[in-house]
């Protein structure tokens, strides 16, 4: 069974202005000391159309993580604006907090976000190219979905075991060196959204 | 009879593999498949029995689910004492579960629905040994063993006192194992296979008793399950799934040689659960009627493929009753209450029906009492009571055992009463986390918690740990001193009913919906943003049309309920650790000085050490004296004075003032005595390197290799004694005198007697292949000599075997291992004084690793603790220290009585107890370093009183002790 579970994420600064930081205070229990650190990443779709617009709002490591119950803040910054399609920006989309224990996605978490403009002007007329300094966030932190898919905690060993579950795709279709790598192409990732706007 | 289809109890369409009502009748669980894991669901049975419960919105239906299993779940069964559940299931795991209190409602996070579990069950042990799916669980009578099956073809008897211990692992079906039933009496275990096999197998020696194939040949297809059931009375065994004439049948199978001469049948598919009814009933006595004698009979239920139902009485030949069509699909579990009078039944489709039987329907059921009766007629006692040590219905039949008994009782009453008291007050002084509430610390936790970057630049937040992970008792057993405190109150407020204020008008925002769905379930393969994979388009169902309409706007509010736990209780224990480890490393500390001493406080060199002579110096001319020798150990550097107090019973000061006067070339020294203001002293010609002394004697060795003994009034003993080799340490005790020499040879006197005990007896043996030197060595009250060495071991020489013997060890795992603390009362905590405990150190680091290996095997730990005790016995009888023998004596006696070792019980006993009948040819002997054997039996007996399972023991040496009193 899952080593972790999460127990509860709180969804801070909610509502707030598009530029602010995403902030999630996240708890989660663990049934035995984990070795290896949680890497935990907050996804930002920027589009429903592809995932070619998916932004890595930001990857932390979580650790060391020893039996108990612990909480955190991830703080992340908002989503790089040049990277949304214009037509994408206003409306609903979806931010997913995922974590991975050696490399291996074990918990899906997606909130719907409502993007819109909080002066009734600009809703009832909306600019062609988007107003992000007006734009309101709103996730909709009643309602998460949770996925946990079910992966490998011990080391190496019995990997075999639990391989029906990894989709074979990457492995056979990627060549070796784009396999999930640490840290995503610079190109897409926003080192720092700020300076975006 | 009523049937009820409580439609609020589904996993929201989900099959539902097993249900199981708990002891006390008032809620039930059901295991099955859940969303995207499996899933045990506990239940409120209170709406089931009654409507206006189900009517009542403030009965919470749901008390807990629980998601913690993988895959789906096939069995779960509650303990029958009620404090557990188990639960199996497709992710080959077995899970425990226990109620943790003190924790309030929380939902289970992402979970659509948003009821909250009013009771917390928490998983508190795994059990991992199937490799393949566990088809059933069953807890035997009294929860002794647990025991699972699976597809791996093995049954698995799980010991349930010390969870993961494993018992047992029965082989010998060759297929899928679908089915377990325990014998009432205790005597088996029954299990059903797909091998078209079912079989016996015994609980003495878990060896199989029958194999029972013919009515199954014939047996085709297969079947989810093949749940079986043995009557409550014993006499029968009833089979899932058989056949008899190519037609579906529940096999009956007598006890009486295993005969398969009868069979429920009518079925029109296969019977996948039997379930027998708890009680026995009797024929109901009609009013007026005459009572007439009636036999007691059975009730079973049979559930099959066919989707009906089948109820029969073992008095009838045609079943009670027959319900057809009550599901969809197979049937896949049956559950009576303990009343024996309502019955829950689960299906494949995903519902539950009840029935309810009245008394008329079933017949008077029997109690307990009547029910013990018909197992005392049939079987005599009944089994299970000799695998259980505290079992209400064992029948006292000594009066000395009741007193102990009752003792035993009274001695846990106050505990329970002094453990609770904490324990309710805690919920007030909660949600403190070292002097801060948990909600400050989550108002600053962005600004408190610790981040850091790693190496390659990536942040990495340490987490704030807010409680310990296990909410329940689990752990207390390790830990019983610990209090758990937890919060009280609870913050969490449910957002149900916060109503959307925005509505989208655009439809076309629907489409991205259905994308954005997906995105929820389906696992990014690589980092999203470097795969461009096509979004594959509504994978999930999209049931969530609502959802989009209803984006709320949700009022930020903390859904967490802050229960957490002290944090407090994990530094005292580090912090223990860490001073036992300090403590240790003080000791090495002293002994690295190299010289041997009695006790650290004994010595207190009240002036400089001598200057004008360097050490090296005077140990030149002894080397020179005896070549052959080799200098093993260090000799003491000579001071120009010093004091020594000798401790006997009143306090006693040596004082050596060495070259006090030159007397015509000779140097004298002086050596001075005093106590309670009587003092002497006297003269030696050589400088006094070692002066020691004890309650009789004076042993004084000077540098010119001669020993003098004087009496406490200063009486000189014996002449100089002139050792073989330069002084390494002197000891005195009583009248014994110990002297080590450099030579790393020593030799023990009694100066009294005249005699030698120990002759230049060489430390080789144990210093050799070794780089330890001798970190510390003593006389006892009984003139054995000891040795400890650097490398922790001690060692003492016994003169009568003329052997080294090894008494201690500090870096023996056993002594780390051991976990006897369970066995030692407050009294024994101050009770172990003596040569073996200053050896061992005061406080002994037995057990200390004993909680960290909570993972190893009981049985192991079991066998590490056995070993250690019997090691300590032998070691002080060794060292002739009466009072820690005794101290030993009784804790291995309570080690025993606890872990049910009755062999050796019994052999401890008869030692102590001797042949009551007095023989020329007998060599026992009555005493043990000079304790009479039969007082300590005396003092065992209490001991072995305290646990029920040994009372033919206990009468048996108590009869044998007074008829030895009265002759």
């Amino acid at each position: 069974m899952a080593k972790v579970q999460v127990l509860n994420v709180a969804v801070l600064d909610n509502p707030s202005p598009f530029g602010n930081p995403f902030q999630f205070e996240i708890t989660f229990e663990c049934m035995e000391d984990l070795p290896e650190d949680l890497e935990w990443k907050i996804i930002y779709v920027g589009s429903a159309e592809s995932e070619e617009y998916d932004q890595v709002l930001d990857s932390v490591l979580v650790g060391p993580v020893p039996a108990g119950r612990h909480m955190f803040v991830f703080q992340a910054d908002a989503p790089n604006t040049g990277l949304i399609p214009e037509s994408d920006a206003v409306g609903v989309t979806v931010v997913l907090i995922t974590c991975t224990y050696r490399g291996q996605e074990f918990i899906r978490i997606g909130y719907y976000v409502n993007n819109e403009y909080t002066d009734p002007e600009l809703r009832e007329n909306p600019p062609v190219k988007p107003n992000y300094t007006q734009l309101q966030r709103n996730i909709l932190a009643s309602n998460p979905r949770v996925t946990r898919f079910h992966i490998n905690w011990e080391a190496t060993l019995d990997k075999m075991e639990d391989s029906e579950n990894v989709d074979p795709a990457p492995n056979t279709m990627l060549p070796p060196t784009s396999m999930p790598s640490k840290a995503p192409p610079l190109g897409l990732m926003p080192d720092n959204s700020m300076d975006c706007l | 009879m009523k049937l009820l289809k409580p439609s609020w109890v589904n996993h929201n369409g989900k099959p539902i593999f097993s249900v199981d009502i708990h002891p006390d009748g008032t809620k039930f669980a059901t295991g099955g498949q859940g969303e995207d894991s499996g899933k045990v669901v506990i239940w409120n049975m209170a709406p089931v029995l009654r409507e206006e419960d189900e009517k009542n919105e403030n009965i919470p239906k749901l008390l807990c689910q629980m998601d913690n299993h993988l895959a789906c779940v096939n069995c779960v069964r509650w303990s029958n004492n009620g404090l557990y559940l188990a639960s199996g299931g497709d992710d080959k795991l077995v899970m425990v579960w226990k109620r943790a209190a003190f924790i309030g409602p929380s939902t289970v996070f992402g979970s659509s629905s948003k009821l909250a579990n009013v009771e917390q069950w928490r998983c508190v042990m795994i059990l991992r040994n199937h490799t393949g799916d566990v088809m059933d669980v069953a807890w035997s009578p009294h929860d002794v063993w647990l025991a699972s099956c699976s597809v791996d073809n093995t049954i698995v008897i799980w010991n349930a006192r010390k969870f993961p211990e494993i018992v047992m692992t029965l082989k010998g079906h060759t297929g899928l194992v679908k089915g377990l039933t325990w014998d009432p009496v205790g005597k088996y275990i029954a299990s059903q296979a797909d091998d078209h096999s079912l079989k016996v197998w015994r609980t003495m020696d878990w060896q199989m008793e029958t194999n029972i194939t013919k009515p199954f040949s014939e047996c085709g297809g297969t079947t989810h399950v093949l749940r079986l059931s043995w009557s409550p009375d014993g006499q029968y065994l009833v089979s899932a799934h058989a056949m008899n004439n190519s037609g579906p049948t529940a096999q009956i199978i007598e006890r009486d040689g295993w005969k398969t001469n009868m069979d429920f049948v009518g079925h029109r598919k296969a019977v996948t659960v039997v379930k027998f009814n708890p009680k026995i009933f009797k024929k109901k006595q009609k009013n007026g009627s005459t009572p007439k004698p009636s036999c007691p009979y059975c009730c079973c239920a049979v559930g099959s493929k066919d989707r009906s139902l089948s109820v029969w009485l073992t008095s009838l030949k045609r079943p009670l009753v027959v319900i057809h069509d009550l599901f969809d699909k197979s049937i896949m579990d049956i559950t009576w209450t303990l009343n024996g009078l309502g019955l829950l039944v689960c299906s494949m489709d995903g519902t539950v029906a009840f029935l309810d039987f009245s008394q008329d329907e079933l017949g008077d059921p029997l109690n307990e009492e009547e029910k013990n009766a018909i197992h005392q007629n049939i079987y005599g006692k009944s089994l299970a009571i000799t695998m259980e040590s505290h079992l209400s219905s064992t029948i006292i039949e000594n009066p000395e055992m009741l007193k102990y008994q009752q003792e035993r009782q009274g001695n846990q009453n106050p505990n329970g009463a002094q453990g609770s008291g904490p324990e309710n007050q805690t919920p007030k002084l909660t949600n403190v986390l070292n002097g801060e509430s948990l909600e400050d610390i989550r108002k600053n936790l962005l600004k408190k918690q610790v981040e850091t970057r790693t190496a390659d630049g990536r942040r990495r937040i340490t987490p704030l740990w807010i409680s310990h992970q296990r909410c329940s008792t689990a752990s207390q057993s390790l830990q019983p001193t610990h209090l758990r405190t937890r919060t009280g109150k609870f913050t969490s407020v449910n957002s149900i009913g916060m109503k959307s204020n925005l509505l989208l008008t655009s439809a076309s925002k629907m489409e991205p919906m259905k994308a954005l769905d997906s995105r929820f379930t389906e696992r990014s393969k690589a980092t999203p943003g470097v795969t461009s994979v096509p979004l594959t388009i509504g994978i999930t169902p999209l049931d969530r049309v609502k959802d989009s309409s209803s984006v709320k706007e949700p009022k930020v509010k903390d859904e967490t309920s802050s229960d957490s736990e002290d944090k407090i209780m994990a530094k005292p224990l580090s912090m223990a650790k860490r001073k036992g480890e300090m403590e240790g490393a003080e000791v090495v500390e002293k002994r690295k000085k190299g010289r041997p001493r009695k006790d650290a406080k004994m010595m207190m060199p009240i002036s400089q050490p001598f200057p004008q002579t360097p050490v090296s110096a005077e140990k030149e001319p002894s080397r020179l004296i005896t070549p052959v020798a080799v200098l093993k150990l260090p000799t003491p550097s000579i001071q120009k004075s010093f004091s020594t107090q000798v401790s006997t019973d009143a306090i006693a000061y040596l004082e050596v003032e060495n070259e006090v006067s030159v007397v015509s070339g000779a140097r004298l020294s002086q050596l001075k005595w005093s106590r309670d203001g009587r003092e002497w002293d006297t003269l030696l010609t050589s400088r006094i390197t070692i002066a020691t002394g004890s309650s009789d004697i004076v042993a004084v060795a000077c540098e010119d290799r001669t020993l003098s003994v004087f009496t406490t009034c200063g009486r000189r003993l014996i002449p100089s004694i002139m050792l073989p080799a330069p002084l390494a340490a002197l000891h005195c005790s009583g009248h014994f005198v110990m002297v080590l020499m450099a030579s790393a040879t020593l030799s023990v006197w009694d100066v009294q007697k005249q005699t030698a005990l120990v002759k230049n007896e060489s430390l080789n043996p144990i210093l050799s292949g070794t780089d330890a030197t001798v970190s510390q060595s003593f006389l006892t009250q009984q003139g054995v000599a000891v040795v400890s060495l650097s490398n922790g071991k001690t060692y003492c020489f016994n003169s009568s075997l003329e052997t080294w013997n090894l008494i201690a060890d500090k870096q023996d795992s056993l002594v780390q291992c051991a976990d006897f603390r369970n066995c030692l009362t407050s009294q024994d905590a101050l009770g172990s004084m003596g040569p073996l405990a200053l050896t061992q150190g005061r406080n002994l680091s037995a057990g200390r690793l004993a909680s960290r290996l909570s993972s190893t095997p009981h049985h192991l730990q079991q066998g590490m603790t056995l070993a250690f005790l019997e090691n300590q016995l032998s070691s002080a009888l060794m060292l002739l220290s009466a009072s820690e023998y005794r101290h030993w004596l009784l804790i291995y006696a309570r080690f025993l009585v606890n872990e049910g070792y009755e062999m050796r019980l019994r052999e401890l006993c008869q030692d102590l107890l001797g042949p009551v009948h007095k023989s020329s040819s007998s060599s026992w002997e009555p005493t043990v370093l000079g304790l009479r054997k039969r007082d300590l039996l005396t003092e065992v007996l209490p001991v072995i009183g305290q646990n029920l399972r040994f009372q033919r023991l206990f009468t048996e040496y108590q009869d044998q002790l007074e008829l030895l009193r009265l002759k």
